[in-house]
């Protein structure tokens, strides 16, 4: 009888916390945990009692790399509810700001999380030795990204303008305009960028998946839109929890997402959104798709940083758009008058879908929250793409099962302190 | 920091930054002459008291090892960040304080241990930055 185990009790280069357990007996797999510790966090238990004015601060702060999806989901749910009408520009101002945060996320992801295993190096660090241009022009990329949040946000990480009804200033046109140049040249980057990643080898993954994304009529979704699935289902914010439900799983403090009715798994994210949004990509992400090598339909998770670099291309190409044609909203933000009732929305985080619910008391006070992060939506889809993945490669030597194994994670961009609404700083090795 | 924070304001030429992701922590680094990085550590496998002050510099491939895995590991620390820094060229000179922690679980407040150090490491802070302020002028 063989025994082989893969034992990460860290998952390297993805945020927050989590171990990976995988144990094999002749060719036989006979426990996979994708066991996430980081503790829960409760913020859906303290948003109870506090005004929906402090909703979107509260929000921003699960996480620090897409504070502006929490504060997103949260303020237009509410101001559906309490019917605000939003000052002319300001649907415009929250997309640019979506699209900063969608470059710095996915820059990130793409250059220092997930291309050192695609380019054979241990880390960020080992590849900046190697190939130094290349990060330095991701941290420049990425900065473009931050900066477009601290001018519209007023400050970098957990904005603070966003507010229910729009913003609590809104900047100047000088102040956008001056981000073009930078944008313009981040755009003349990415066809290099799109060959680069459609060089990198990957290891085949041939797998059916449902993958869900929002769709919209006009434009490639961020804040508005309905929902669909690869499987042909239709739904939206209001029917999000009858039709995807959230389950206990024991050996994980992330809830983990399953369909109603067939208790399958599905996953979110930029592959999930390029696949049923093909028809809204901007020129320059079409030209880009088929130089990373993604043909759709494509279901194989080993494509989420070729659809990052598709993605990128869209938040640059829509900034520079909506940038060009900037009036601030006046007033910034509107008069809002809460309305009891419940509060739904979903918009698309840089890591997919993130579902918001508010029930609201008649004086504005939050009587109860829901959210669901995308990352908890792919744990499930995780856990299965790992069950289906290893019996192909149960050949490599240890090292290499386990890089693998991390990889197929590291798809996901799994944002666990997301997922656990949590940030726990114990490290044991 | 807060207390740091007012002696240091005093002094020309000196930032006091809060700084969130490991990322922002690199963009800092660009653009500085000396940096006193500040921060909790966890030193795994015993070796440290907790309330221990902690001092290490950066060397030419970043923070010493020992601090390097002690320090929070998400997808992209603040020890990476230093390295990166290193790696790219982009480094100044790195000066990290910090405390070992007693244990770090959900919960208000800190350890009696921690809480007893912390006017030393906000002295130290003071005094550091002070001398490596001075250092760095012409």
């Amino acid at each position: 009888m063989t025994h082989r185990s893969v034992e990460v009790p860290v998952i390297a280069r993805v945020e927050g916390e989590g171990a990976l357990h995988i144990k094999v007996e002749d060719e036989k797999i006979t426990d996979l945990r994708l066991e996430i510790y980081e503790p829960p966090r409760f913020f859906e238990a303290f948003l109870v009692g506090r005004h929906y004015s402090e909703v979107p601060d509260v929000v921003a702060r699960i996480c620090g790399i897409c504070p502006v999806a929490y504060q997103m989901s949260a303020a237009h749910g509410l101001e559906r509810l309490f019917d605000v009408q939003l000052p002319p520009g300001t649907r415009e101002l929250r997309r640019i700001l979506y699209c900063g945060e969608y470059i710095e996320s996915h820059v990130l992801h793409i250059f220092l999380l997930a291309a050192p295993d695609f380019l054979g190096y241990d880390d960020a660090i080992q590849l900046a030795a190697d190939k130094p241009d290349i990060v330095k022009m991701a941290l420049e990329m990425k900065r473009i990204g931050n900066d477009i949040m601290a001018t519209i946000g007023g400050r970098e990480i957990h904005p603070v303008s966003a507010r229910v009804g729009g913003f609590s200033k809104a900047p100047r046109p000088k102040d956008l305009q001056a981000f073009l140049p930078r944008l313009e040249w981040a755009l003349a980057q990415m066809p290099a960028i799109a060959d680069l990643v459609g060089s990198i080898p990957k290891p085949p993954f041939d797998r059916p998946a449902e993958m869900v994304s929002m769709v919209h009529p006009d434009e490639y979704p961020l804040n508005e839109g309905g929902l669909a699935s690869t499987e042909g289902k239709s739904f939206d914010s209001t029917t999000f929890e009858e039709v995807t439900k959230e389950l206990h799983v024991e050996h994980s403090n992330a809830l983990h997402s399953l369909m109603v009715g067939t208790d399958t798994p599905y996953f979110v994210g930029p592959l999930a959104r390029v696949n049923l949004n093909v028809d809204r990509l901007t020129p320059v992400a079409r030209e880009c798709l088929p130089r990373t090598g993604l043909s759709l339909p494509e279901p194989d998770p080993f494509f989420s940083m070729a659809a990052r670099v598709v993605e990128t291309a869209v938040a640059i190409e829509e900034a520079i758009r909506l940038i060009s044609a900037y009036e601030p909203p006046e007033p910034s933000m509107a008069e809002v008058t809460p309305k009891a009732g419940r509060a739904m929305w979903v918009t698309e985080a840089p890591r997919g879908i993130l579902y918001h619910r508010y029930d609201v008391n008649e004086d504005g006070t939050i009587r109860e929250a829901k959210i669901v992060p995308p990352t908890a939506q792919n744990f499930e889809h995780m856990e299965a793409d790992l069950r289906q993945f290893l019996p192909g490669v149960l050949d490599r030597p240890d090292e290499e099962l386990t890089r693998l194994c991390e990889m197929v994670v590291r798809n996901y961009d799994p944002c666990i302190s997301c997922a656990t609404h949590f940030l726990r700083l114990e490290i044991e090795r | 920091m807060r207390e740091a924070s007012s002696a240091l304001h005093a002094s020309d030429g000196v930032e006091v930054i809060e700084a969130g992701p490991a990322s922002k922590v690199l963009d800092l680094l660009d653009g500085a002459d000396v940096v006193v990085l500040v921060d909790a550590v966890r030193t795994s496998g015993g070796g440290r008291q907790p309330g221990e002050l902690v001092r290490a510099e950066a060397g030419p491939s970043g923070l010493p090892a020992a601090i390097g895995s002690s320090l929070s590991s998400h997808g992209f620390g603040v020890a990476d960040a230093v390295a990166l820094a290193a790696t790219l060229g982009r480094m100044p000179r790195v000066v990290f304080l910090g405390i070992e922690a007693a244990g770090v679980t959900t919960g208000q407040g800190l350890s009696p241990e921690v809480e007893a150090t912390l006017p030393q490491l906000v002295a130290r802070i003071v005094t550091e930055s002070a001398a490596l302020a001075e250092d760095r002028e012409p």
